[in-house]
Formats: structure tokens, C-alpha cells, sequence
């Protein structure tokens, strides 16, 4: 197949060798990859189907991966790669996002000059519903996925360069983009449960 | 700032000073260096915008590593993906 393979040189491994990868390597991340499919599906029927695909064909391509390396940004590639081939064909959600645009602005001096949406620290820890969830699923997929591997699962530049197939400074525009959109979507909340920070 | 600047780890080769967003953006993308982080923690002290940016990023960071950690796969996953390989991959 496909981009998964072609980094690493193929591996031989004895059966009990496979299975040893799969349980210690590839199974302890369970939860943060059924937490990465419900984020990019929004729906939990849709992540179990993805994260079942996804460790088929992690088990079926193995000997690709080489052992003691980094099997959780292994496995979030296959994920992401199913999710668009398989689930975001599928799906009537519009996803173009214009990211020329986005960089263009990123690059330019207009940055540290815009207006920061009027959110406050203080408001944020009255959100102890699904404020921040419902604010992050309201983001494009694009920007919601950046969101979830540096926050939420602490990946680096290079390695969301490598789960999402795009080059750094894409990744470092789509983060910073990210971040002003969903504080611009917690603003909106903090307004709604009536703070009047305006004047901050 | 001053006084600081001469040692700035976060000067690239190319010279051009960071702006504080671009320092803070750095430490948020878990992208800056021990001496990075150490370097902004002491610019925080004496600048009110980067500090104010800085909490509030970090307590959305907190937010979401709270409410949008999803808990547990299902039970089942796990024996639905071993039963699957069992069946068409042995």
C-alpha cells in the first residue's frame, strides 16, 4: 500500500514477535485514538468503526513498523488516512479551508496587531459543562485535529508535520489559526453565560 | 527586556528578534527548548501582555485536557479488533 510503508525499511517478525508489538506498542493507545476518531467523526458508532480499521491495518502492515519506535504517531497516521479515505468522503461536512489565506495572514505583520477575542480567564472556569467540547467540535476538521495532537496528546511540529502530510510552517499556521478560532467560539459562550468583558 | 535580549534562545540563525506572540506561540506548540522556556518564564515578569496570553492559553490547554480527554474506548474494542484479526488476517 501506501504512505504508511514507506519510511521504514520492512521488519521480520516471528508471530509472537507481532503480537507483542500489537499488545505493547499498539494496544496502550486505545483511548487516545478511539478520543482522536470520536473528534474527527463526532460519533461514537463512527470512531469505533475507524479505530477497528485503523489497527486492522496497523496488524496487517506491522513488519513497516519498527519496533521501539514511535508506535502512537504511527498509528494516529493510519487514523487520519482512514478517516479521509474512508469517512470524509462520506460525510456532507464542507472542509475546504483556504489555508494560502490563512498563511498569508500568519505571515504577515497583521498578527500581533489583531484583536484577541475579549475572553478572560476568569470566565473559563465557570465552563465545567461541555462548553470547550461543544466550542472544539464546533471547529472545522482541520483546525479541531491540530487542537487535539498539541494540546491534547502533546505531539511536536515534526511529528503533526508527519500524522498530517503537511510541511512545519503549515502546521504552526493551522495551530495559531486554531487557537484564535476556538477562543473566538469561547468568547461567544462567555458571552452567553453573561460576562461583560468588553472593557478588559 | 533589554538586558535580556542579548541571549535570546529563540534568535534563529537568521537573526530577526521573535515577536512575543511568536515566543509564546513556540511554548504553546510544545515546540520551545528547556533554555526557551526558562528565557520566557523570566520575559513573562515584565510583560503583562505575554503573561495574560500566556494563563489564558493555558487554561483553555487545561480545559481541554479535562473535558475533551473522551475516558475509555468501549469495553468491547479491544475483542471486537483481536476477534477481526483472528478472523481475516491468521
Amino acid at each position: 500500500m501506501t504512505e504508511e510503508t514507506q519510511d521504514a525499511p520492512r521488519q521480520h517478525y516471528t508471530d509472537k514477535e507481532k503480537d507483542d508489538v500489537f499488545n505493547n506498542e499498539f494496544l496502550p493507545h486505545i483511548n487516545s485514538m478511539y478520543n482522536f476518531g470520536y473528534r474527527l467523526t463526532l460519533d461514537r458508532d463512527d470512531a469505533k468503526d475507524l479505530v477497528q480499521d485503523t489497527y486492522l491495518k496497523a496488524y496487517r502492515f506491522i513488519e513497516s513498523f519498527q519496533k521501539g519506535t514511535n508506535a502512537k504517531a504511527w498509528l494516529f497516521r493510519i487514523l487520519k488516512n482512514s478517516f479521509i479515505n474512508d469517512y470524509r468522503k462520506k460525510s456532507k461536512e464542507p472542509n475546504k479551508v483556504d489555508y494560502q489565506e490563512v498563511e498569508a495572514f500568519y505571515n504577515s505583520d497583521e498578527v500581533d496587531r489583531q484583536i484577541t477575542p475579549d475572553l478572560r480567564v476568569e470566565s473559563l472556569k465557570d465552563m465545567i459543562g461541555d462548553e470547550i467540547s461543544n466550542a472544539l467540535n464546533a471547529l472545522d476538521v482541520d483546525f479541531r485535529t491540530v487542537i487535539i495532537l498539541c494540546d491534547l496528546e502533546g505531539f511536536k511540529y515534526e511529528e503533526m508535520a508527519k500524522i498530517l502530510d503537511i510541511p512545519i510552517g503549515t502546521v504552526r499556521s493551522r495551530l495559531h489559526r486554531a487557537r484564535q478560532l476556538l477562543k473566538e467560539k469561547l468568547s461567544d459562550y462567555a458571552k452567553s453565560m453573561g460576562y461583560k468583558n468588553a472593557d478588559v | 527586556m533589554s538586558q535580556l535580549s542579548n541571549s535570546n534562545p529563540f534568535i534563529g540563525p537568521s537573526g530577526k528578534k521573535p515577536t512575543c506572540m511568536e515566543m509564546l506561540q513556540f511554548i504553546l506548540d510544545n515546540d520551545a527548548s528547556e533554555e526557551q522556556k526558562a528565557y520566557f518564564k523570566q520575559h513573562m515578569d515584565s510583560c503583562m501582555p505575554c503573561f495574560k496570553s500566556y494563563e489564558l492559553d493555558m487554561s483553555i490547554r487545561q480545559l481541554i485536557k479535562s473535558k475533551c480527554c473522551g475516558g475509555e474506548a468501549p469495553e468491547d474494542l479491544v475483542d471486537k479488533i483481536r476477534e477481526q484479526i483472528t478472523q481475516k488476517l491468521s
